[in-house]
């Protein structure tokens, strides 16, 4: 493969086919090892079977209409959306204005502050849940739903600081000192010039922080009122005593909402800033 | 050229004054926010893990060690704690030698459609849940799974081979929730490698094989450290695959924290003994892999 880039001295070893098959066979035998199990789950969710059968005996949609008939996984499911919409809201306006003052506030401390703003991207969820519920615990508020959110925040306020801070460090200042030279005021200009070029930046950290909350288990484990479950926990508890396709069903429709948002907010909001640059 | 424009531009002498605390400010919420729903709470879980009581409910508790002198002095928990290790260990090993030959071919693509393809064939695992792709793991290889009904149908075995509820299926699916995270740390690390040094090695008389192994693998080798401290720090600390992949039959560190609050034997002070554990493992983990990422970076391993 690099091979066929020397400019040089080209020839002196052409690159025998064989290996360069290799690699590659090697390599699409690892993204079948990647593809693999989410190719199975979407099977599964159409196979009539109420039991693991390969190949699947026909098509059907009797999975999907047991998800979305059943009470349990609709108002986990109603509660894991809401929970990620509201998460998103909470860590994009709180972690874009820590990122904006990371970058540009000259903070004393800025790097200790950034590393204590990004640490629950690499410690444990758990310990994250477990420190929120022993504080709930002593605090005697039993388990709310506030308490709930801000756990998802706090894990989902890394994302979007990370992709911020990423746009602010290639942005160019002296866009917003023209429009502060032609005479708009701090406001404007920050309306005006800053948001609509960190957007991209914001945007994507919005995504992930969606895709995080929704997908969040070891947190939601300790924080989450029994009877009131967000839907991995649900799938999860299903999991340990049936093991019918309803949860390769409920699978499917968590995999096409995390796509889902991706593109759309890609399409959409991407599309939008072709337009108005 | 930023800078000089800059300076040319930001001659009035007011305007710096008064943005920077105004920004500044806006750190506010989100120290607030972290100060009380981050520190705090991991705070008291380490001073929980030291008393001897709640001290809400009794203000006449004392200081004790004796939830770590449980943790140290009991093989069941040190049993535990090794079992914990060696998953990771294994999990990363494996991620290692499957996650390089991808992140090798992603940063090596030249075609941008390919590459985009690659991308998103590493990171669509990512977009999936834990619960949904252990699952996915536990419909392939159950003993009535997809893998033992082919090895049967293909007359291989006359009987399932455990393939699950054991630390090999535990170790597969960790393997394959956490190889993303392996792939992106070495992309980016092989990406900034010049290709023309394995050029000049191949020009010099080198094979294939020899200029990857002491040109381009030595130079990747901070990727290599980075990837596998982070997917070894994210794989001690899983709960869901070790659980339904080991069927109770293994038992991890998150596994036995999780215990401690949820079974008959309500417990605070000893999870949060582990816990804490678990956060000085994770910690040291942490500052090991961010000072290796700012070396191969130059600076700004935070971003």
């Amino acid at each position: 493969m690099t091979g066929a880039m020397t400019g040089t001295r080209r020839g002196r070893r052409r690159p025998t086919a064989w290996d360069v098959v290799a690699y590659r066979t090697v390599n699409a035998c690892l993204v079948g090892f990647l593809l693999l199990p989410i190719l199975v789950v979407l099977l599964f969710s159409i196979n009539p079977a109420p039991f693991i059968q390969f190949p699947p005996h026909g098509v059907s949609l009797r999975w999907f209409v047991k998800f979305f008939n059943s009470r349990d996984f609709m108002a986990s499911f109603r509660l894991s959306v809401e929970l990620a919409l509201l998460t998103v809201v909470g860590a994009t306006v709180i972690g874009t204005m820590a990122a904006l003052a990371l970058v540009r506030g000259r903070l004393p401390g800025a790097g200790f502050l950034a590393a204590l703003f990004l640490s629950p991207l690499m410690l444990p969820a758990m310990l994250t849940g477990l420190a929120l519920f022993q504080l709930y615990v002593l605090l005697d508020v039993g388990r709310p739903f506030w308490g709930l959110l801000i756990g998802h925040i706090v894990i989902a306020i890394p994302y979007v600081i990370r992709t911020t801070v990423a746009v602010l460090h290639n942005f160019d200042r002296s866009l917003e000192e023209a429009a502060r030279n032609l005479g708009a005021s701090e406001l404007v200009t920050f309306r005006e010039v800053t948001l609509p070029l960190i957007r991209p930046g914001v945007i994507a950290g919005a995504i992930f922080a969606f895709v995080v909350s929704f997908d969040q288990f070891p947190l939601s484990l300790f924080l989450v009122n029994p009877g009131q479950e967000t839907l991995p926990i649900t799938m999860f508890n299903y999991l340990r005593y049936d093991f019918d396709p309803t949860i390769a069903a409920a699978s499917t429709v968590s995999i096409a909402l995390s796509l889902a948002v991706v593109l759309l907010l890609e399409r959409t909001v991407g599309l939008q800033d072709y337009v108005k640059l | 050229m930023t800078t000089l424009s800059t300076a040319v531009i930001a001659a009035p002498p007011r305007r710096p004054r008064r943005r920077r605390p105004l920004e500044g400010l806006l750190v506010v919420p989100a120290l607030l926010l972290f100060g009380g729903f981050f520190v705090l709470p991991l705070a008291v879980v380490l001073l929980t893990s030291l008393l001897t009581g709640n001290p809400v409910a009794n203000p006449s508790v004392g200081f004790t060690l004796r939830n770590y002198q449980r943790l140290v002095g009991d093989d069941y928990y040190l049993e535990v704690l090794w079992t914990t290790l060696r998953l990771g260990l294994l999990t990363t090993v494996a991620a290692l030698l499957i996650g390089y030959p991808l992140a090798h071919q992603l940063a090596r693509l030249r075609t941008t459609l390919w590459r985009t393809l690659l991308l998103m064939a590493v990171l669509s695992p990512m977009l999936t849940g834990i619960v949904v792709r252990t699952y996915a793991w536990m419909t392939l290889l159950s003993n009535q799974g997809i893998v033992n009904t082919a090895l049967q149908a293909l007359g291989l075995t006359d009987k399932p081979v455990g393939l699950m509820y054991n630390e090999l299926g535990t170790v597969i699916a960790l393997v394959h929730i956490y190889v993303p995270f392996m792939v992106l740390t070495l992309t980016g690390v092989i990406g900034r490698i010049d290709p023309r040094l394995e050029e000049a090695a191949r020009s010099l008389g080198a094979g294939k094989l020899r200029g990857f192994l002491e040109v381009t693998l030595p130079l990747s080798l901070p990727g290599i450290v980075a990837g596998s401290l982070l997917v070894f720090a994210l794989s001690i600390s899983a709960y869901v695959t070790p659980i339904l992949m080991g069927g109770f039959e293994i038992i991890t560190l998150p596994i036995l924290i999780y215990q401690q609050i949820s079974g008959s034997s309500f417990n605070l002070g000893f999870a949060g003994a582990l816990a804490m554990v678990l956060l000085a493992v994770s910690l040291l983990l942490v500052v090991l892999y961010s000072r290796v990422m700012a070396r191969t970076a130059g600076g700004r391993a935070w971003r």
